[in-house]
């Protein structure tokens, strides 16, 4: 049979979750694509079912994802053990039909949604890794998302987004089939000469630059750390490094490379995922992986990327990597003592890591207890502020440790009556589990090493451009866990 | 009317979007569209204003313009409308362009025999070339970006009409060899292209040189032969993933010439090749076209798609890794070889969890590579399995964790479940084997469920995990037998969660189900817990309760009446005693639902438990399961009583049905001391203890007594059955019928039966026979004794071709006293409860015979009279 294949949307919607209002939501945006549903209907047959409208798609929609106020009562249609969903697609239940596949799913307060044609029929559900529209329509949710929240602080300014969203989409993606998932781009469009040359003008890049000739390179490594203090479980800890770039280059089709290098004892970058322009890889890079065993013959770079850049900033890859200890390593033991609570904890900062932070924060919160009544304690570092409502405690380190590198605090905590409105539930931090989250950036460093060398940087273009680079390392998911009480452990945890 | 201000539009707008159909059947809904295209010539209205309404045509053609020919005069009208703009910029040409297009399409017009097409198709393919297409296009700078427009269009034009741009591929080419847009283009040339070797592969032709045909169609008309064809192949499309293993499959298959093959090759490589000027969703899309196109042709070898897979392998672009694996479903081995398949397997691994990626990526790939297109794959086709190359090691990285997102957890479950699935035969005791890492995930899961004031969606996840892990292992007691402790405890901790038990028991199979609910059982009946909890445990035992453990459950049920206060927890309380009675009841029962009747504060419930004792007494152990087998709806009405009885009226309260009987009137059997009527029956369903009851209009006749049939059962041969008459005076009548009977199913239905007739005839009964000898003398003696208080009378009565003999031996030859035949017979008839009738039939003659008939009840001889002269009629 004849299968176009042309990976079109049905309709996208952009809708805000508002909890305690009526409706639980309102729709922000939606866009309907008349010419790609009339291909659905007949494509799909018999088991067709249209595109609703917004109200009665709004709440099937916000019921499927538990986003309505009524979790209150076992519902078998939404809770039934058998409703399994393993990915953001979903069915949602239309007039006593189906309607599939929905993809969708919430960011921000923002419930983003698109319905993709499926050019065959739809009982049963074919595979999603066959229909097309599927990456498709989750890759314009991404683009949208990406432009909405690029910059956006205000609620005026997500306004004045949403409404530049329908001209945007007129040409990002006129008739349901995605052109161009940058949307951002379309709308900066403007601020570059346009391009009158016969010669081959990529897609990807409206115009060209002008101007005095640069090149940024910016390494942000995030480090997150799961620490138990425990024999039978392992830390574990990993970074995981982005590297942006802004290259500001004339001519329609400059050529750059890019390399990232290692210091002799470096950490060798794994999971390396490259921009799509990109144009060559080394195999050591493509199969450099976190998956396998570590060994002395890892590929240790130097990471060359060849290129032709967009305008735009971009990610030009992402990486992960595996150093041999976590930049701050540490212990954290709470027991609970008739009334009240007493905690120790112990951080020593590596001697390899560079003591001078932008920030340095501990966060010891206190999940599903009263608010602190009394709280006494001893830091040997730092100050200690104490939010006594949100039960938390915030160990302020500040810019170094000391020269011991090593800092403790101590302190026994008292709670009040627990009020559920207040204090919110958590899922994990039950009875003893707890743990001690870590907050730190320091500027002009990366855990791995990982640097790119200014001479490294080779730019095919003409004018010599100034290459700037810049380096950063940021905690993300670091915990320190009660090894008094257990603890939520990972796989890998299980294998040391 | 007059254009609509800016404002009024804009409130009209927003009033439309909120909800279309509703607008539409208001007022201003049949003028909708029409006013739309009036005021987008008008002068007063901004271009802005004028761009929302055309985008409101872009989104709602199908309700502005309902039916083809509104379509098509809306399509004119807007292809009037930009030929009549000014020449200058305008924003309104790019989606006055759109508009037509999609009113064309939606409207079902696009066809030669519309004047619109016939004049937009030219004007795209001329903007699309970028020719000069006379007034009204603007500046050059609005030339570019109309030319990509126009792209746009034919190519939706051709998605929706496949085969419409066929003789346009030699024209494409080389546009965008010169300086087209190279996107739009290269899109545009990859659809036409891929829908023409597919409709000229069914029709067994070759491209025939349409790749390299040149300009044609400049001023001369369209050529719509491939898109009618075409046509014909935009049909409800079956599932169509290959799997590599299928061979040419899909398309017909197609051997071009040598010729064309060549020209086929370059066209395909020109596209690859500048394909990294294309946006990466668009790349995509072209990635997916031409790698359909080129599947099932011969002497094509993908191989053309290497150098692009080495390129792509290393982005995690959601589109294009999506693609990647497309060409890998479309080609199998011979793209990807062993190697290939290996490292995209582990590219897929990685990105299914890379920390830089969002979630909804890591689930789609995580469906991916339970899903993934492998060479030679092991597994029945379509069933999620992971791939035979994703060993341990890479499954390792992709393990559940509580910290995960429960769609996550869930995906990554799947895949641990298979993986302890395959570990079941090589058990090699481990320091932490899959299994017991995912008995401890469990166990978490539990854990959170378990807690006060958790939100229901955790025990959600909780309960679909354990199915998931139910549905994945069965039959692996190791993993399951914990998992029903588990689930027992977790209910001993939070009673409330007795509907996700419920639901979980009715979803898994009995392998799992039965143990689970014994367990559950015994949890329940041995700690009663707190009285709070008593709903709930209600609840459970309303689902698991069953024969064996009846009289545990009986004193748990007693010492809970007590607690039972209020109606809900009564009905709750009185859904266990129904439990029961369906699994057959018992001596406790009876007793308990006695104490219950007088006990319970609620008369409602009192009512309730009345009932069940009544039918616990009354009915049979099966006949009680068939009653009460329909689930019982939830009591919305004041009374459970009545909604219960909703429930089962249907199996207790008789049914009014069409009779499945035939039943008919047989030959008379005048014998015995009254009359007795001769039924046939005959059933077209099996039915059984069918009971049929008669009445009589009025007092003619006694009562009459019903007639019992054990079974009966269709093909069988007619039944017969008799019917004793107990005529109070000898007078015909109709009898009702009335049939009653259990169905296989246990139903007990009632059915009216068509009424049967009684005739004169069928009261006679015979004198006994007089001795031999005396049967004059006799015949006389009952003749004399009907005078004076009877009545006599004279008949004639007809004969036809048949003689009086053969009338007599029909009719009357078991009343005969004395015959001399043929044409002499005197004849006595008895008639209940005390009658008779007597007939001297004397000197037949050829057309007749002369009757003299006297009876000693007057009120008969009309009867009598009616009765001979009808006989002649009856033959």
């Amino acid at each position: 049979m004849l299968q176009p294949l042309t990976m079109a949307l049905r309709a996208v919607w952009l809708i805000r979750h508002e909890p305690g209002t009526p409706l639980c939501g309102s729709v922000r945006f939606s866009r309907r694509y008349p010419t790609v549903e009339k291909r659905a209907k007949i494509f799909n047959g018999v088991s067709y079912v249209p595109v609703p409208e917004d109200g009665p798609f709004l709440k099937a929609l916000l019921f499927e994802l538990r986003l309505l106020d009524d979790d209150k009562d076992f519902v078998e249609s939404r809770d039934s053990c058998s409703h399994i969903n393993k990915t953001s697609i979903y069915g949602l239940p239309i007039g006593g039909k189906e309607l599939w596949p929905v993809v969708a799913f919430l960011r921000n307060g923002m419930i983003y949604a698109s319905v993709p044609l499926v050019e065959q029929t739809l009982s049963p559900h074919p595979p999603l890794i066959s229909i097309s529209g599927i990456s498709q329509g989750l890759q314009l949710l991404f683009s949208i998302q990406d432009f909405l929240y690029l910059g956006q602080k205000t609620d005026s300014e997500l306004n004045t987004k949403l409404s530049q969203l329908p001209d945007l989409l007129l040409q990002a993606c006129p008739f349901g089939t995605l052109l161009n998932a940058n949307i951002q781009n379309l709308l900066d469009n403007s601020n570059f000469a346009s391009v009158t040359q016969p010669q081959k003008q990529p897609a990807w890049k409206a115009g060209t630059y002008k101007g005095k000739p640069q090149v940024s390179i910016s390494i942000t490594e995030k480090v997150k750390s799961m620490q138990y203090d425990k024999q039978d479980i392992g830390d574990t800890w990993q970074v995981v490094g982005a590297v942006t770039c802004k290259c500001d280059l004339e001519g329609i089709m400059p050529n750059v490379t890019i390399s990232l290098s290692l210091p002799t004892n470096g950490s060798p970058l794994q999971d390396i995922l490259v921009h799509p322009c990109v144009t060559s890889l080394d195999s050591a890079i493509l199969t450099s992986s976190s998956i396998d065993a570590m060994d002395d013959s890892a590929f240790s770079g130097p990471y060359k990327f060849p290129f032709t850049p967009p305008l735009e900033s971009f990610n030009l890859c992402y990486y992960t990597s595996q150093v041999p200890v976590p930049p701050i390593l540490g212990f954290y033991q709470m027991k609970e003592e008739e009334v009240q609570l007493k905690i120790a904890v112990n951080l020593k900062l590596h001697e390899s890591v560079k003591n001078n932070f932008e920030f340095c924060e501990a966060h010891i919160p206190f999940y599903n207890r009263g608010p602190i009544t009394h709280l006494e304690y001893k830091v040997s570092f730092g100050q200690l502020e104490v939010f006594r409502e949100k039960g938390l405690l915030v160990w302020i380190i500040g810019q170094k440790f000391p020269k011991s590198m090593e800092i403790s605090l101590s302190g026994t905590v008292t709670f009040g009556a627990k009020s559920h409105d207040k204090q919110p539930f958590d899922q994990i931090c039950i009875g003893g589990t707890a743990y001690v989250k870590l907050h730190f950036k320091i500027l002009d460093y990366t855990l791995t090493g990982c640097y790119a060398d200014q001479h490294s940087v080779q730019v095919f273009a003409s004018g010599k451009p100034k290459i700037n680079t810049h380096r950063k390392l940021i905690s993300s998911d670091f915990y320190i866990w009660n090894s008094k009480a257990p603890a939520p452990v990972t796989y890998g945890s299980l294998f040391l | 009317m007059g254009p609509l201000s800016r404002e009024a539009w804009a409130q009209r707008l927003v009033a439309f979007r909120t909800s279309p159909s509703a607008f539409m059947a208001g007022a201003d809904g049949e003028d909708l569209g029409r006013n739309l295209l009036n005021d987008l010539r008008s002068e007063k209205l901004t271009e802005q204003t004028k761009v929302s309404l055309l985008s409101l045509s872009l989104e709602y053609p199908a309700e502005l313009w309902p039916d083809p020919p509104a379509a098509e005069a809306a399509a004119t009208s807007l292809l009037d409308a930009l030929v009549l703009l000014p020449p200058r910029p305008s924003a309104l040409r790019k989606p006055l362009l759109l508009a037509a297009t999609t009113v064309l399409v939606t409207g079902g017009v696009l066809s030669p025999t519309s004047g619109a097409s016939c004049r937009l198709l030219p004007l795209l393919l001329g903007l699309a070339s970028g020719r000069d297409v006379g007034r009204g296009f603007g500046p050059i700078s609005e030339q570019r970006p109309l030319q990509a427009t126009a792209c746009e269009c034919l190519r939706e034009l051709e998605s929706c009409k496949p085969g419409l741009l066929g003789g346009l591929l030699g024209l494409l080419r080389s546009l965008l060899g010169q300086e087209g847009p190279i996107q739009p283009l290269s899109l545009l040339l990859a659809l036409s292209l891929r829908d023409t070797l597919v409709i000229q592969s069914r029709s067994g032709v070759g491209l025939q040189g349409l790749l390299v045909s040149g300009v044609s169609s400049e001023g001369g008309s369209w050529d719509w032969t491939l898109a009618e064809e075409g046509a014909a192949h935009l049909l409800p499309q079956a599932p169509s993933w290959p799997t590599p293993n299928e061979g040419e499959c899909g398309l017909a298959v197609l051997e071009p010439s040598p010729e064309e093959a060549r020209e086929l090759r370059a066209a395909v490589a020109q596209l690859l090749d500048t394909s990294y000027l294309l946006t990466p969703v668009a790349q995509a899309q072209l990635l997916w076209l031409l790698g359909w196109a080129l599947r099932g042709l011969r002497g094509q070898p993908p191989a053309l798609f290497k150098p692009q897979l080495v390129r792509l392998l290393g982005t995690a672009q959601l589109t294009l890794l999506h693609a990647v694996l497309a060409l890998k479903a479309a080609f199998g081995e011979a793209l990807f070889t062993a190697q290939d398949e290996a490292l995209l397997l582990r590219r897929l691994t990685l990105a299914a969890q890379h920390p830089s990626l969002p979630l909804p990526t890591h689930l789609f790939y995580l469906h991916c590579l339970l899903s993934f297109p492998e060479n030679w794959p092991l597994g029945p086709e379509g069933e999620e399995a992971a791939p035979l190359l994703l060993g341990p090691q890479l499954c390792r990285s992709l393990m559940p964790s509580l910290l995960h997102d429960p769609m996550a957890l869930l995906a990554r479950l799947h895949l641990l479940c298979l993986l302890c699935a395959e570990e079941e035969e090589e058990d090699k005791g481990q320091l932490q084997s899959p299994r017991q890492y995912l008995e401890e995930l469990l166990a978490g899961l539990r854990q959170r469920a378990a807690l006060d004031g958790s939100p229901r969606a955790l025990a959600t996840l909780c309960f679909q995990a354990s199915y998931l892990v139910a549905i994945c292992l069965v039959g692996q007691t190791k993993v399951l037998t914990p998992l029903i402790h588990g689930l027992a405890q977790l209910y001993r901790a939070r009673p409330m969660l007795a509907p996700h038990l419920v639901d979980f028991l009715d979803q898994v199979s009995p392998e799992l189900g039965e143990p689970l609910k014994r367990v559950l059982q015994q949890e329940v009946v041995s700690r009663p817990g707190r009285p709070e909890a008593l709903r709930w445990h209600l609840q459970m035992l309303a689902k698991v309760a069953e024969g064996d453990a009846q009289s545990a459950i009986l004193s748990f049920l007693q010492a809970a009446a007590a607690h039972c206060t209020d109606w809900r927890l009564q009905q709750a309380l009185l859904r266990v005693c129904r439990a029961l009675l369906q699994a057959g009841g018992g001596n406790g029962l009876t007793h308990l639902l006695q104490v219950l009747a007088r006990q319970l504060e609620d008369p409602d419930g009192r009512d309730h438990a009345r009932l069940y004792y009544i039918l616990l007494a009354h009915l049979a152990g099966p006949k009680l399961g068939v009653a009460l087998d329909p689930s019982l709806a939830a009591p919305t009405l004041a009374s459970s009583l009545v909604a219960e009885n909703q429930g089962f009226a249907v199996t207790l309260i008789v049914q009014e049905t069409p009779a499945p009987i035939r039943l008919s009137v047989g030959p008379r059997m005048p014998k015995g001391p009254l009359p007795v009527l001769q039924l046939h029956i005959e059933a077209l369903e099996p039915i059984y203890s069918l009971e049929l009851r008669f009445r009589v209009e009025g007092q003619l006749y006694a009562p009459l007594g019903a007639i019992h049939v054990p079974y009966l059962c269709p093909g069988h041969p007619a039944h017969s059955l008799f019917l004793p008459l107990q005529p109070r005076h000898p007078a015909p009548t109709q009898l009702e019928v009335q049939a009653l009977y259990s169905t296989p199913a246990g139903l007990t239905c009632h059915a009216p039966l068509p009424p049967l007739s009684v005739n004169f005839e069928d009261l006679f009964l015979p004198f006994p026979q007089p001795p031999d000898g005396v049967e004059q003398g006799f015949f006389e003696g009952l003749w004399d004794s009907c005078l004076p208080k009877g009545a006599e009378s004279r008949v004639w009565c007809p004969l036809k071709s048949q003689g009086l003999e053969t009338l007599v031996s029909r009719h009357l030859e078991p009343f005969v006293i004395v015959a001399q035949a043929p044409n002499n017979y005197h004849i006595a008839i008895r008639l209940p409860p005390a009658s008779m009738l007597l007939l001297r039939l004397e000197a037949a003659q050829v057309d007749g015979v002369p009757v003299a008939l006297r009876t000693d009840d007057w009120a008969i001889l009309p009867l009598a009279g009616d009765y001979l002269r009808g006989l002649a009629g009856t033959e």
